[in-house]
């Protein structure tokens, strides 16, 4: 019961930071991002690709990045276990270059908008994903492809029936300063201007706003999120497998989820995540009792695939305002308006 | 097979998604993302003749035809027609598409499971090569899929270009609102472009085995091909995925063979990316696709300039 509870609790944690991101773009952006799943892919390349070819350059190993990973995590983890510094330091590191490598991937990535109509950029976005998904999947010399590779443990210093625990609150943590950015990011003439675009971006261009600046700026961000996501989950998981990283898990879902909660309300994001997380966690930890109860010929995991595609059409059909209705943007000077409104009348 | 012939049933294929595709995006207005699944659905039907019934998968394909177009008009009167009534965003169609394509991936992976239960062989990774014969030399596949996507095309054109119906659905394709006032049911176009993409792709679904291995997942990763012949081609001209769908495939397989003999069979993973890159640079010079560029202005300015 204990070990379900902290696993929901990190998957709502790693799910949390990426549909909070996703409803920036596409919440109150307006931009079809079909492409999430890049970006948490590059919080895995940061740390898998890049923060592994660091560790391995440092301590002067040789050989495909396959083998010596696995030499560099066995020598991180010494060194983390004799002093803690090391594996906080790790983190932070690993944190840092993904949000980086994110924010550029995000800028770059978004610029085909400039020219396209939103179907046109949808199927552009899930087409450059899709693309990079299989390169670094099939490449085995970027992230180890589907062989994967090896993470040094940052939590080496902790012992191991507390890793997944302390792990589990680090990364809600990191979740939770995640919505109270975002809500202090869109509570503030920058999220309105972001509505303002996603309902009509030529007004936004006639009042002398930069509309593809604008979009620039916010994939940037979203995809900066996202990709701590990613280096979470692979920090957790102390290895890489980008077979891990498939636009079911990483796009569809987070749709069905802000679709779910509410698109355009943070708060109902997080109440969507919740839910679906619960969902899917009970749903796996009792596949197998599943499959026998149904006598099912089949695994679980397409039942799953059939689950999700239909609840997604039927929140399409039945309320695709999600759960919680978005909410118009209150910043503080509108705050004392209405208040001295308020007072007014009485 | 050779590396031309591979290159050219590739092709076929992906021309007869990409029609499909176009089709249904110029009718009902919604890049169809389950276009790929609606190709393994194909594969499987034969998969299931061959190992049930023993039947070579090239009878099945008049099969794989009609109900293909069950499927792809059960697709649009159950999931498309209800979201588009409800006058729904082109958004939210595109998300719709998306999840039909998670659940035919279950339906199918399902599926597979099922079969292999029944037959106690597995049936989530398959090729029909083994079952392939030449013909004077040249592979079976070579004919098959260039006799089914001649006739395909050529009966396209008759009904589009020398029946009434034909007239009425280009009617209805360049503009709809006009065409239902002069009386054109533009329903009935919606429900017979459905039913033409699901029977293409099924088509098609029967016949890429002999070219490549499936498994229930296949769409997912031959989507990307089929929207970047569509966006080559031109999303808004059934001509444009003939001419895409050709270009496209030709420079996944040749080109990247061709690059191989260069740098080495390394670049043969990178066959994706080829189509990504060519979708990518076509929607930069031009976002409507070849046969959206207006080809006299073109010649015409560039003939007038000093």
């Amino acid at each position: 019961m204990e070990q379900i509870i902290i696993t929901i609790a990190l998957w709502f944690g790693l799910y949390t930071i990426v549909t909070l991101s996703l409803n920036l773009e596409y919440g109150f952006a307006g931009i079809p991002n079909f492409g999430r799943a890049l970006a948490v892919l590059m919080g895995a390349v940061a740390v898998g690709g890049i923060v592994n070819r660091i560790l391995i350059f440092a301590f002067g190993l040789s050989g495909d990045i396959i083998v010596a990973s696995g030499q560099a995590r066995t020598l991180a983890n010494e060194l983390i276990a004799s002093n803690p510094v090391y594996g906080i330091g790790l983190f932070i590191l690993c944190l840092a270059i993904a949000a980086i490598l994110g924010a550029i991937t995000g800028a770059l990535f978004i610029l085909p908008s400039a020219k396209l109509s939103e179907d046109y950029l949808a199927i552009t976005l899930l087409a450059i994903s899709e693309v990079a998904f299989m390169v670094c999947n099939y490449n085995t010399a970027i992230i180890g492809g589907y062989y994967g590779v090896s993470i040094p443990d940052v939590l080496a210093f902790v012992p191991g029936e507390k890793r997944m625990v302390v792990f589990t609150v680090i990364t809600v943590l990191i979740a939770l300063f995640v919505y109270l950015f975002i809500e202090r990011l869109t509570h503030s003439p920058y999220g309105r201007l972001l509505k303002a675009m996603r309902e009509n971006e030529d007004i936004v261009e006639a009042y002398g706003k930069n509309v593809m600046m604008l979009r620039i700026k916010t994939a940037s961000i979203g995809a900066a999120i996202a990709s701590l996501s990613g280096a979470l989950y692979s920090l957790y998981s102390v290895n890489v497998i980008a077979t891990s990283f498939s636009r079911v898990e990483w796009t569809f879902y987070p749709f069905l989820m802000i679709l779910l909660g509410g698109v355009g309300n943070n708060r109902g994001v997080v109440v969507g995540t919740l839910t679906f997380v619960t969902a899917k966690i009970l749903l796996t930890m009792y596949k197998h009792e599943i499959t026998d109860f149904l006598h099912l010929p089949f695994e679980a995991v397409w039942l799953e695939y059939m689950m999700f595609g239909v609840l997604m059409y039927l929140i399409l059909l039945y309320r695709p305002e999600g759960l919680l209705r978005e909410k118009p943007i209150f910043t503080e000077p509108i705050k004392k308006v209405i208040g001295r409104k308020v007072k007014a009348a009485e | 097979m050779s590396v031309v012939e591979g290159a050219i049933v590739y092709s076929n294929l992906l021309v007869l998604l990409s029609v499909g595709l176009t089709m249904t995006y110029i009718t009902t207005g919604v890049p169809n993302f389950a276009q790929g699944s609606f190709a393994v659905f194909g594969s499987y039907i034969s998969l299931s003749l061959l190992r049930l019934y023993e039947v070579h998968p090239y009878h099945t394909i008049p099969l794989a035809f009609v109900l293909g177009g069950f499927l792809g008009v059960g697709v649009y009167i159950l999931v498309l027609r209800p979201l588009i009534r409800r006058e729904a965003s082109i958004v939210i169609l595109m998300i719709a598409t998306l999840a039909l394509d998670l659940i035919l991936l279950g339906i199918i992976g399902a599926y597979s499971d099922f079969l292999a239960g029944l037959t106690h062989r597995s049936a989530t990774r398959f090729i029909f090569t083994p079952y392939d014969f030449n013909i004077a030399g040249i592979s079976a596949i070579l004919f098959t899929s260039t006799a089914v996507i001649a006739i395909s095309i050529l009966a396209l054109f008759i009904l589009l270009y020398k029946t009434k119906f034909g007239v009425a659905l280009r009617a209805s394709m360049e503009n709809p609102d006009l065409a239902e006032v002069m009386g054109v049911n533009v329903e009935y176009t919606r429900l017979f472009s459905w039913f033409l993409s699901g029977a293409l792709a099924a088509m098609a679904g029967t016949l890429l085995p002999f070219r490549q291995e499936i498994v229930p997942s296949t769409g997912a990763i031959i989507i990307v091909s089929i929207f970047a012949a569509s966006i080559v081609g031109g999303l808004a001209n059934i001509n444009g995925a003939l001419l895409g769908g050709y270009i496209i495939g030709f420079s996944e397989s040749l080109l990247t063979y061709n690059l191989s003999t260069v740098f080495g069979t390394g670049v043969l993973l990178y066959s994706k990316v080829i189509s990504l890159s060519v979708l990518v640079v076509m929607l930069i010079l031009a976002p409507r696709g070849l046969t959206g560029i207006n080809w006299r202005r073109v010649i015409w300015s560039k003939s007038s300039s000093p």
